[in-house]
């Protein structure tokens, strides 16, 4: 009887999101055995430390403990299975607007040819530079094809920074100024105690790894334009980059930008549907989750360059951010409307967002480009 | 309550540690089942003390890895004494020992250097109690490596062979969670988390840690800690700094709070300059009284 008990109590946890596997349900049934079955707190607190995992499995945890413990107690036996805790609200699925393929290209091609021209859209929605400000404060909406290559130089500054981090575990080497004397403890063996020949070890290099998704999304258009091009900048200088754009869906970029120049990068990507339509944040990395499953880990930063415009569904949103989290070293949402004084991240899909970063920063001019070095390394 | 659960509460607060039946619950399981019990929370609430009192309800040794970034193999499990197997070599020159020999004795037992891991699956007549202090400022690849510890209890030693524990240890691991730790490890584990004790709770954990403080100073000054946790603090005080607080107070011979003291004492419990300045300025907007009277209320 304690067995269907416990094993419908999971199965209902695992609809609810908190994984139990089934070495935990028999670890129940032997923590149900060392304890008062009986008694509805020594039950809870028992199931407690087991099933749940982490912290945010709890509440759930709590709720579904209370509806369970009661629907037994209530229920005969006989009735049982019609009273087993109810599964919760499944979502509906949402329909994804698609926009129209034709306008994807049109858009980035309005981008590429916008190198020779003056750029005179950036004074619409966002403040004008001063005349006096210098490159390094100029906001990105603002830049004209001259500025461009400043924006490679902080691309390569900020891959030489990332390469050079020796971390705190040790490799051997041919070659050092530090001795390993476990090998050569063992390799004066061979001459009778006297270190013939050495052995050497280093610090292994410490390999960051960066994803960045990137939105590409109408209300990003006096952006994307400079980003991507920071993207490519920053993949030629930093081998190992993975980067995404998305709009209302994700796409990999990584080999469209890695060509000898930008302008055939651009090329690659005009064949790619969906730039500068709505936004779909949360279901966009559900698929990077989903479709780059081994991507993430501990020594990877995951860059997210968004406004935050999103027309999508905020909680799918806070819940593939938690999972990104939860995989991935660091998780950066650079804003470009962040560097705007008067901003405040109050739209729908920032909210959701905010609780789930680690590091919140604008993304705007050269300067904010260059502070983002000290983000990036774990 | 199952009387063993209960006794185990009462042997944790004779020990000195003011429990609840979470805590309790989850220790007894632990021992019970024998499976490692991960404690995660905020920093200063006590998860390292739980390693401490099963070790001493247990009467049994205590050993600690306290873990950080590049832990290894060999700062974990062992190392070979490589002065003394080099100065064995030396001395054993003129013998006529085969190449064979000599690489067996220096990696011998006598050349071995017992590091926390493999003294807590060595030992000989019970079971330690193995803390994994912060295993989240580790990385994965010692996490992984502690796993396949935690799995079966026994490591592989290339020169001597593997090591299987004849006691396996209890295992108590604590997280502060600066990095999400595997789900594997996660799994392999028991989970408690706990929640800075309530105001009942932490003014008994002062009353049964600072001996010879006045009752209704205690009062006052957990109400005062309850109360700054309520703001949004950049490091929110734990139960450690309500101790070190109070200790201070004590050895101040204060007998009641005002404006004054607190500000000269913030720094016992506030580590962060600007808490410091933001508490300063909460003072001298509502003082000491308002604070504690919120603190007081929400508990």
């Amino acid at each position: 009887m304690i067995t269907s008990f416990t094993t419908r109590f999971c199965r209902a946890l695992r609809a609810r999101g908190v994984l139990t596997t089934p070495a935990e349900s028999i670890d129940a049934m032997r923590a149900l055995a060392a304890v008062d079955v009986a008694d509805r707190e020594d039950v809870y607190f028992a199931l407690r430390t087991l099933l749940p995992a982490r912290r945010e499995d709890l509440a759930t945890f709590d709720e579904l403990f209370d509806q369970w413990w009661r629907a037994e107690r209530d229920t005969a036996p006989a009735e049982r299975h019609a009273r087993a805790p109810r599964n919760p609200a499944v979502r509906s699925p949402t329909d994804e607007p698609r926009t129209a393929p034709g306008a994807g290209a049109t858009a980035l091609i309005r981008w590429a040819s916008a190198r020779d021209e003056v750029d005179d859209d950036g004074s619409l929605s966002m403040p004008a530079p001063s005349g006096n400000e210098t490159i390094g404060k100029k906001d990105f909406s603002a830049y004209t094809a001259d500025d461009l290559a400043a924006i490679e130089q902080a691309a390569a500054r900020i891959a030489r920074r990332l390469r050079a981090r020796p971390s705190r575990r040790w490799a051997q080497a041919r070659r050092g100024r530090r001795l390993d004397l476990r090998r050569l403890a063992r390799l004066s063996i061979k001459t009778g105690g006297d270190p013939a020949e050495l052995a050497y070890r280093r610090r292994k290099p410490r390999r960051t790894k960066l994803v960045i998704v990137c939105d590409v999304s109408g209300s990003m258009d006096l952006y994307s334009r400079f980003l991507l091009q920071f993207l490519f900048a920053l993949q030629r200088a930093f081998a190992r980059v993975e980067t995404f754009a998305f709009s209302t869906r994700l796409v990999r970029i990584t080999e469209s930008l890695a060509r000898d120049s930008y302008r055939e990068a651009l090329d690659a990507l005009v064949s790619m549907p969906g730039w500068s339509g709505g936004t779909k944040i949360g279901e966009s990395l559900e698929h990077l989750l989903a479709g780059w499953p081994r991507l993430l880990d501990r020594r990877t930063v995951v860059i997210v360059l968004s406004d935050g415009w999103d027309t999508g569904d905020p909680d799918r949103l806070a819940a593939s951010l938690t999972l990104i989290r939860r995989r991935a070293g660091r998780l950066v949402w650079l804003n470009p409307l962040l560097g705007n004084s008067g901003y405040q991240p109050l739209t729908r899909g920032m909210q959701a967002a905010l609780p789930h970063v680690d590091v919140f920063a604008p993304v705007h001019d050269l300067a904010s480009l260059e502070a983002l070095v000290g983000h990036l390394s774990l | 309550m199952r009387e063993d659960i209960r006794r185990v509460q009462q042997s944790m607060e004779r020990e000195g540690y003011v429990t609840d039946r979470a805590t309790a619950t989850a220790v007894y399981l632990a021992v019970t089942l024998r499976k490692p019990l991960l404690i995660e929370g905020h920093p200063g609430v006590g998860k390292t003390e739980v390693a401490k009192v099963l070790a001493r309800m247990l009467d049994t040794e205590l050993i600690r890895l306290q873990c950080y970034e590049g832990l290894d193999v060999t700062t974990a499990l062992y190392e070979w004494n490589y002065p003394k197997q080099i100065l064995h070599i030396k001395l054993d020159e003129g013998s006529g020992h085969s190449l064979h020999d000599k690489e067996a004795v220096i990696f011998s037992e006598s050349f071995l250097l017992e590091r926390p891991l493999l003294r807590a699956i060595r030992n000989e007549e019970r079971s330690p109690v193995l803390l994994v202090d912060e295993v989240d400022r580790s990385d994965e690849e010692f996490e992984a490596f502690l796993l396949e510890v935690l799995s079966d209890y026994q490591v592989t030693i290339p020169e001597i062979g593997t090591v299987r524990a004849t006691h396996p240890p209890h295992v108590v691991l604590t997280s502060n969670r600066t990095r999400e730790l595997s789900e594997a490890l996660r799994r392999r584990c028991l989970y408690l988390w706990v929640e800075y004790p309530a105001l009942e709770k932490e003014l008994s954990i002062v009353l049964a840690k600072v001996p010879g403080i006045d009752e209704h100073l205690a009062r006052e000054l957990t109400a005062v800690v309850q109360g700054t946790r309520r703001l949004k603090l950049t490091k929110t005080p734990g139960v450690a700094e309500t101790l070190d607080w109070a200790h201070a107070l004590v050895a101040l011979a204060a007998t009641r709070l005002d404006d004054e003291i607190v500000a000269e004492t913030l720094g016992c419990f506030l580590k962060d300059e600007s808490d410091i300045r933001r508490l300063t300025d909460e003072l001298a907007t509502r003082g000491v009284a308002a604070l504690a009277a919120e603190g007081a209320a929400a508990g």
